[in-house]
This record gives structure tokens, sequence and C-alpha cells, in this order.
């Protein structure tokens, strides 16, 4: 036997929660926890809880089996239905990620070209069109309404892009 | 007969789901919850002192323990299981002291003897709510556990987490502790 227990502290705790505790159970136990100071104090614990526990199972209400069962069902529904579409939401994210980078290589690819383009339109209006400076004229517009095409195309995906991810649960 | 409305179809789509991923049929579940809700509620209850929150408690300890994908060997492991779950629930949900003093429960008695022995049971009640307030979370455990619910020291070991053989020594004190409060509460 330990310091910390007696091996009869078990037989006392459970005439205690059986209700045999003390006048229907082994005379020797209760003669052995009159004597066993773990004992004593174990039965007084045991009976304070016991008591307390059949006090409260009176008043205790739980909620019916189904009631906790069809609120689990719910929830595991809502989790698996979570679970399911987490793939597909880092598919979105990455179907997207794909178009941003394609563009940007893109733009990236046809930048430096679009000088050598403006020459070109130049040369082939100066041989066409009545001046120079109508040439020139219509480079700089072509310029720049080549650059708003270009941002107009970005805010067009990475708008529906932007959204998805803003208004979407996960 | 009845008309079958959309939520009946929900019901129903949750409960195929609801087969397919808890450890048991509905009907061994309410075999299971009619022999269990009532030591889990209370137990919930007296750890955290909060009704509302023992309510919420109790929802999630069942729908953990419906989910566990754990093969059990008999049925002491399954409830010892589920009350290892609501410890560890008790324990994430630290913040509130032990519980609020209960109203004294002295009911319509029909005499003054038996009014005597309520008021009596009553206070040794409030002595034991007190005494075990002031206990750590962990002690309220082992010892409800232990002494309320009749658990061996290896069951609550594996309950809350420790040590078997450390189990005994922390027991030990706890009870100590908790005795040296109720003789205090007595004196004062």
């Amino acid at each position: 036997m330990s310091a910390y227990d007696c091996p009869r502290e078990q037989d006392v705790v459970n005439a205690v929660l059986g209700g045999r505790w003390p006048d229907r159970c082994d005379e020797s136990l209760v003669a052995h926890a009159a004597s066993c100071l773990s004992c004593r104090e174990v039965a007084q614990v045991s009976m304070l809880l016991h008591e307390d526990v059949d006090h409260a199972r009176i008043d205790v209400i739980v909620p019916a089996a189904g009631q906790i069962w069809w609120r689990a069902a719910v929830r595991a529904r809502l989790e698996s239905t979570h679970a399911a579409a987490r793939p597909m939401t880092w598919m979105h994210g990455i179907t997207g990620a794909i178009v941003i980078g394609a563009m940007l290589a893109l733009v990236t690819a046809v930048w430096p070209m679009i000088p050598e383009l403006m020459s070109t339109i130049r040369t082939i209006g100066k041989d066409y069109l009545p001046s120079s400076e109508v040439a020139s004229a219509l480079a700089g517009g072509l310029r720049q309404s080549l650059l708003i095409g270009s941002i107009a195309a970005v805010l067009l995906i990475l708008t529906p892009l932007a959204l998805y991810f803003v208004l979407s649960d996960d | 007969m009845r008309e079958i409305t959309l939520t009946d179809m929900e019901r129903l789509g949750a409960f195929d789901e609801a087969e397919r991923t808890f450890q048991m049929t509905e009907e061994a579940f309410r075999s299971f919850y009619e022999l269990t809700a009532r030591p889990v509620r209370v137990y919930l209850v007296r750890m955290t002192g909060d009704d509302r929150l023992a309510d919420d408690l109790l929802q999630e300890t069942y729908y953990r323990f419906l989910r566990a994908n754990v093969a059990f060997s008999s049925d002491d492991h399954r409830r010892n299981y589920l009350f290892r779950i609501a410890t560890n629930l008790v324990h994430d949900h630290r913040r509130k002291p032990f519980m609020e003093v209960p109203a004294a429960a002295i009911a319509e008695v029909p005499d003054a003897a038996a009014a005597a022995q309520a008021a009596e049971r009553a206070a040794r009640r409030l002595d034991l709510h007190r005494a075990m307030e002031r206990l750590k979370p962990r002690e309220r455990s082992m010892l409800w556990l232990a002494y309320a619910q009749g658990w061996s020291h290896e069951e609550i070991a594996s309950a809350i987490g420790v040590k078997t053989a450390s189990m005994k020594a922390m027991l030990h004190r706890a009870r100590q502790r908790l005795v040296a409060l109720l003789k205090n509460g007595e004196r004062s």
C-alpha cells in the first residue's frame, strides 16, 4: 500500500455509489474505514458528491436524443459540404493566379514591340497620310488606346476574381 | 397524409450524410444517450457552473463522440471516451470559476423534521460547492470522476491525460484539499 491510497478505497466508493454505505455493506469494510484515514476521507467525499449527483439528477433536463442527433447530423452535413468545396476553392485560386501570370507574361512580351509598331505605323502614315503631324497624332492616340485597353482587360479579369474571393464563404 | 416539405427533404439528406460519417446508428445512439446524457450533463454543469454552457458542451461532446473514429472495446471504454471529450471541453472553457452558488434547495416539505433534513442536505451541498469552487479545474474533474462516477485511477488518468502513477498522488492531494476546505467551511 502506498502513502497515497488504500486497496479498499474502491470498495468504499462502490459501496457509497451503490447506496449500500454504511448500513448495507460488509461490516469489515465499515470497521476498516473507521480506522483508515484514507478510506474515511474517501467515504466522506464520495458521500457528499453522490448526494450532490442524486440531487442534481432530479432537476437535470437533457435535450431529446433525436434533437442531439439531428443537430449533429446537420452540422456534419455542413462540415462535409465545406470540406468538399475546399479543393474547388483552391482550384479557382490557382486558376486565377495562372490567368494573371499568363496575362502579365503576354504584356511583358508584347510591350517592347509597341514602339516598333508605332514607328511602322508612322512610316506607313507618312506614305498615305497628308502630313507627318496627322501621322504622329494618330500614333499617339493608338498608344493611349492600347494602354487603356490593357488596363480595362486587367480589370475585367481581376474584378470577378476579387469579387469571388471576397464573397466566397470559405 | 402529411405533405412532405423541403425541411423533411433536407432532414432526410442530413441523416443520410450522418449515417456515413457517424460511428453509430441513430438507434444505437439513442440507447447510449439515454444511459449517459444525464451524468454527462450533471458533470458539465458542476464543472463549468453554467447551465447554458453545459448545454452547448453537451451537444459538442456528443457531436465529437459521434464523429470520432475510434474502435471501442467495451461499453465502459465508450463511456470513458465520452467523458474524456467532456473533460477536454471543460478544460478548454476554464475561464469561468466553478459554479454559481445554487439557490438553497429547500423545496416545499411536509413537516418540520423533513424540512430540517432538507435544510441540512442543502447546507452540505452548499459547503461542497464552495469547497469545490476553490479547487483547480483538474482537481474537480479528478474528484468527480473518482468519487461521483466511481472510475478507477486508470480510467481517470486516461480521461484527463496524465500518467496512472501520478494519478494516485494527484487524487490523494485533491481529496485532502477538499476535506481541508470542507473543514474550514464548517468552522466558518
